[in-house]
């Protein structure tokens, strides 16, 4: 009844779009013509100087708007390229954002707890990996004294992943795990993961400061594949990914205890009666998830060439329009969710200017809720 | 076409009705036709026809699965059919909201009991009536416009509440009740606004059995009062007590129809028991 | 450690209008959450669409020298159509939020909303839109100011009251602090009038279970988009009366903010009626403090001033964290709803 796509929900989404779509036209009309004089120009510069203060990948923006500007001798040319550049670049993002959104899919699969703080734990990932492998003095909060652990990025990476999904066991054993044993609601437990959001978020401002740091500090080389620009450490980043969403598909797949992940995500008292050790298998999920999440921070950090306290945090929407889009607890839904949004969000700076590609990408899920509550691999659900 | 007196009681409504799947009634005050609801390629409910008789207590039975929550659902208006049409009293109720149909008079309860916890009792009461103006929101900020009407309301809800045994709790979070108690106020609640059939789903379900006997006189006396009643349960003995009707349904259809005493003695009723759990005492259920 | 300082700082943190107008954003998501339990998570979104609905009007009047149409305003006009827009775009906001949204589960609302929020954000700082909202750096209280500030009774001068010092009339003014909470005063009358009305009986039901209130016939959808946009509207004027003490910029009403006024609505009490405001009083108070105390107890290098927002920030996480764990009920709530543990 209230999943179920019925034509109102059809009318609405249209009239939504129409009004978006209006009022857009309106401002731009008020841009354009009463407004201020050097409005129309705005939009024009701005686009193809690729300014942008937000965005995550920034310098590949730069690239591409050079790249229109070099070859506008043949425009249908330039349109083709500069669309399979911010696909390739799309598929990128995509794939990083996927090994963040699934951990958050998983979690909610098992548990019904949308996690506020999963954008936290990319960042916590990237973090960790720069205080441990920075040639530049660290330091920790409250601790008075500065020092250089400068381990050398691999084993700076693994490490960071290890601590990381040991947050994730910690946080199971210690907190989730009692809210779900004194039956406090997945409503409130999403408010303590807010909180959780909020303390941890200034806690990684607090320790490594406000301002963007750099994990790696070799300057990226980039290559040319016939109209496509990629940079090594771009090409790097999504070959673990990759690597890493076939390891978690294998093990959902084809291991026993894959197998049981699915079955608590799908019916967890089902599961249960099945015999299946169900806290066991959530805490399994927080390691996996928080884990992956922190190799999702540490590539990002590559791609988009630093991080910083709140990398993760902006990030978090995102994986959420992902994980809503490829259908709430479905881990492969959230994959391609996430390769969806990555796509859009790059694709739409060639009509939108680039700070928006990220309201692109929420406007998206916006339109799934009204189309598709269920997301694309879902199922709608049964009443009654 | 075998027309047996189902009880030999005087002027029985149903002395004259045929024991088959979507026998006419005398005076129908819901008729459902040709209802239809898939979930995923899975027919949950497929009912032909169905005619529910005015101021008399319907069971709906059933194995497990066979729709008949769904179906309770989809006449209530909290689900919507793919295909079919049905009437209350004439009006076609088809692509109702759930609140229409409760304001056209067709009340319903639910399976797992939705007490309001963390209002009290009273005040769970006061919601069921109708035409309090003071739900409207600008007429909410002046209590000139609502005060006589909720003193009226209060009236009318701690009777109720006497006559279930609840006004001692009036002032209890609903939250702090019995499994039992919460489904006594669900019934008492749902009776705030008069009317004229209540759909009770599984009233019986999780209540302490020493409460069923005192819920079960309150459904005869609500027949008594004139309303109608229809109700799903699996809980023969009550089935057996107090209605005047079965419909049996397996499967999604309706499969026999009859009064209580016989409709059980019916094949294709043994089978869809068997079939839906075929190692369990039949002689349990159906003696 | 200037005690003295310390304790005059905290005293007029109690009656700031940041205070007020955080009180007011929270009395709004108390009709959403304490009252209907809707999950709006992008209250600040409502807030920072009210700034910018009155800050851009005014902007406007004032830039066409006072006058709309040709017709000059006096300074009171061009207040209430501020205002009157300021509402019309949070009541259009709520609508479009919640024609989709409602009829979907609880979360879902939660995801939209602050998916909503940081959209007019990013809409509110994209270049494109420079002319209209200024970009990043939003809107300079100049530009907004002046109709309001000279409408005050009081002296355009520093006025002393009691150990307290704030200007008669501009920007963090005295004159701010009486209408701010003389607003505050308002929204709390109409929150205690309708929750205990038939209306907030609804309300109060359909948080509770909304299928059981849908099966008593009332119209679910509409009360709780009668709600949202209440609740919104409300938030719109805390959000404009937070820009007359600072300005109006996009990256001040983020997700934070919207947190923010989660953890105090929950610290004062869900549902009650002081609680927005005793929530809002404790909440910036006690940051206040917190930052104070630990910027004179703890040495510089271990906790430089740098640090003290950022650690005063994860207490309040901390503290929202409790608060759902130990007291979900808050400071005013009713010690009974503990006992019922649901949902």
């Amino acid at each position: 009844m209230r999943t179920a796509l019925d034509t109102r929900a059809l009318v609405r989404a249209g009239v939504i779009l129409v009004v978006t779509a209006l009022a857009f036209t309106l401002l731009a009309a008020f841009q354009s013509s009463g407004g201020r004089g050097e409005a129309p120009t705005v939009a024009v510069a701005e686009a193809s100087t690729g300014f942008v203060p937000l965005t995550d990948a920034g310098l590949v923006t730069v690239a591409e708007a050079t790249d229109t500007t070099t070859d506008d001798a043949t425009t249908t040319t330039a349109t083709t390229n500069r669309f399979l550049q911010n696909l390739v670049n799309g598929i990128a993002f995509g794939l990083l954002l996927a090994l963040a959104s699934v951990g958050l899919s998983l979690i909610y699969g098992t548990t019904g707890l949308s996690n506020f703080a999963h954008g936290e734990q990319v960042s916590l990932g990237a973090v960790l990996t720069y205080f441990l492998v920075s040639q530049a003095p660290v330091s920790l909060p409250l601790i008075p004294t500065q020092f250089t652990i400068g381990l050398p990025l691999l084993v700076g990476a693994v490490l960071a992943i290890a601590l990381s999904a040991g947050t994730g066991w910690l946080q199971d054993k210690f907190l989730w795990s009692k809210l779900r044993k004194r039956r406090i609601g997945t409503t409130q437990q999403m408010i303590v993961s807010i909180g959780l959001s909020l303390a941890l978020v200034n806690l990684l401002q607090w320790w490594i400061g406000g301002q963007k740091v750099r994990l790696s500090i070799s300057i990226d080389t980039r290559h040319q594949y016939g109209p496509i620009q990629i940079g090594n450490q771009t090409l790097m980043s999504m070959g673990v990914a990759i690597a890493c969403l076939l390891a978690v598909s294998a093990f959902l797949l084809y291991t026993r205890l894959g197998r049981a992940t699915r079955a608590v995500s799908d019916n967890p008292s089902l599961a249960a009666a099945s015999g299946i050790k169900v806290d066991g298998i959530i805490r399994l999920v927080w390691i996996l998830a928080t884990g992956l999440a922190a190799v999702g921070g540490i590539l990002l950090a590559l791609y988009e060439q630093g991080t910083s306290f709140d990398s993760g945090a902006r990030l978090l929407l995102l994986m959420f329009a992902a994980v809503t889009l490829g259908g709430l607890g479905q881990p492969f839904g959230a994959l391609v969710g996430s390769i969806v949004i990555g796509i859009v969000s790059e694709v739409s700076t060639m009509w939108l200017p680039p700070d928006l590609k990220f309201a692109t990408a929420l406007g998206i899920l916006i339109l799934v809720l009204l189309f598709r509550p269920q997301g694309i691999l879902g199922r709608p659900e049964r009443v009654g | 076409m075998s027309a047996k007196p189902a009880k030999s009681k005087d002027n029985n409504p149903f002395a004259s009705i045929n024991h088959e799947p979507g026998a006419a009634k005398i005076d129908p005050i819901i008729t459902a036709h040709g209802i239809e609801r898939t979930f995923g390629g899975l027919k949950a409910v497929d009912v032909n026809h169905l005619e529910v008789q005015r101021h008399a207590i319907t069971a709906l039975i059933g194995p497990n699965g066979a729709g008949k929550s769904t179906f309770f659902n989809l006449l209530t208006g909290f689900d919507k059919p793919q295909k079919g049409e049905w009437s209350f009293n004439g009006t076609s109720l088809q692509s109702h909201s759930p609140q229409k149909v409760a304001r056209a008079g067709m009340v319903r309860t639910f399976q797992l009991t939705k007490a309001l916890s963390r209002m009290t009792v009273i005040e769970n009461m006061r919601l069921g009536a109708a035409g309090q103006a003071g739900e409207r929101f600008w007429s909410a900020l002046i209590p000139g416009l609502w005060k006589a009407k909720e003193e009226e309301i209060t009236v009318k809800a701690e009777e109720l509440l006497k006559r279930f045994k609840l006004y001692e709790k009036r002032n209890d979070f609903a939250g702090e009740l019995s499994g039992g108690q919460r489904k006594l106020l669900e019934m008492a609640r749902a009776l705030m606004s008069d009317p004229e059939i209540v759909m009770l789903d599984e009233p019986m379900a999780g209540v302490n059995p020493a409460l069923t006997e005192s819920l079960l006189d309150h459904i005869v006396k609500l027949k008594d009062q004139g309303v109608t009643i229809l109700f799903v349960e699996h809980d023969m003995h009550m089935v057996r007590r107090i209605s005047d009707w079965v419909v049996v349904m397996a499967e999604g259809k309706i499969i026999a129809e009859g009064p209580p005493d016989t409709v059980m003695q019916n094949k294709s009723v043994q089978d869809a028991y068997l079939g839906a759990h075929h190692d369990t005492d039949l002689s349990e259920d159906l003696a | 450690m200037d005690w003295a300082g310390l304790l005059t700082d905290a005293g007029r943190e109690i009656f700031a209008p940041t205070t007020a107008a955080f009180a007011l954003a929270a009395i709004g998501l108390n009709f959403h959450f304490g009252l209907t339990g809707l999950l709006n998570m992008g209250h600040a979104g409502f807030m920072l669409l009210g700034m910018y609905g009155y800050a851009i009007t005014i902007r406007e009047i004032e830039a066409n020298g006072g006058e709309l149409f040709g017709v000059h305003m006096a300074a009171g006009a061009e207040i209430l159509l501020g205002v009157l827009v300021a509402l019309v775009v949070s009541v259009l906001f709520g609508l479009l939020l919640g024609w989709p949204t409602l009829k979907l589960r609880g979360d879902y609302l939660a995801i939209v909303t602050i998916a909503a929020a940081e959209m007019v954000r990013f809409l509110g700082r994209s270049q494109s839109l420079v002319g209209l909202t200024g970009a990043s750096t939003g809107i300079r209280g100049s530009d907004f100011k002046r109709p309001f500030e000279s409408v005050s009774p009081f002296p355009d001068r520093l006025v002393t009251v009691g150990p307290f010092t704030l200007h008669g009339s501009q920007s963090t003014s005295w004159w701010l602090v009486v209408v701010a909470w003389t607003v505050v005063a308002l929204a709390s009358l109409l929150f205690w009038r309708l929750s205990r009305s038939p209306w907030g009986r609804v309300l109060k039901g359909i948080r509770e279970d909304e299928d059981a209130v849908r099966s008593l016939g009332k119209n679910v959808y509409g009360y709780k988009m009668q709600a949202l946009v209440i609740g919104g509207a409300i938030g719109a004027l805390g959000g404009v009366l937070w820009s007359f003490g600072n300005s109006v910029a996009p990256d001040s009403m983020g997700r934070p903010t919207t947190f923010w006024i989660w953890t105090l609505l929950l610290l004062g009490g869900a549902a009650t009626v002081f609680g927005p405001i005793l929530g809002s009083v404790i909440f910036w108070t006690a940051l206040l403090v917190v930052k104070g105390l630990a910027g004179g107890l703890i040495p510089e290098t271990w906790l430089s001033s740098t640090e003290l927002e950022p650690f005063a920030l994860v207490l309040v996480g901390a503290t929202l964290m409790a608060l759902v764990i130990f007291r979900p009920q808050g400071v005013l709530g009713d010690r009974r709803e503990l006992a019922i543990n649901e949902r």
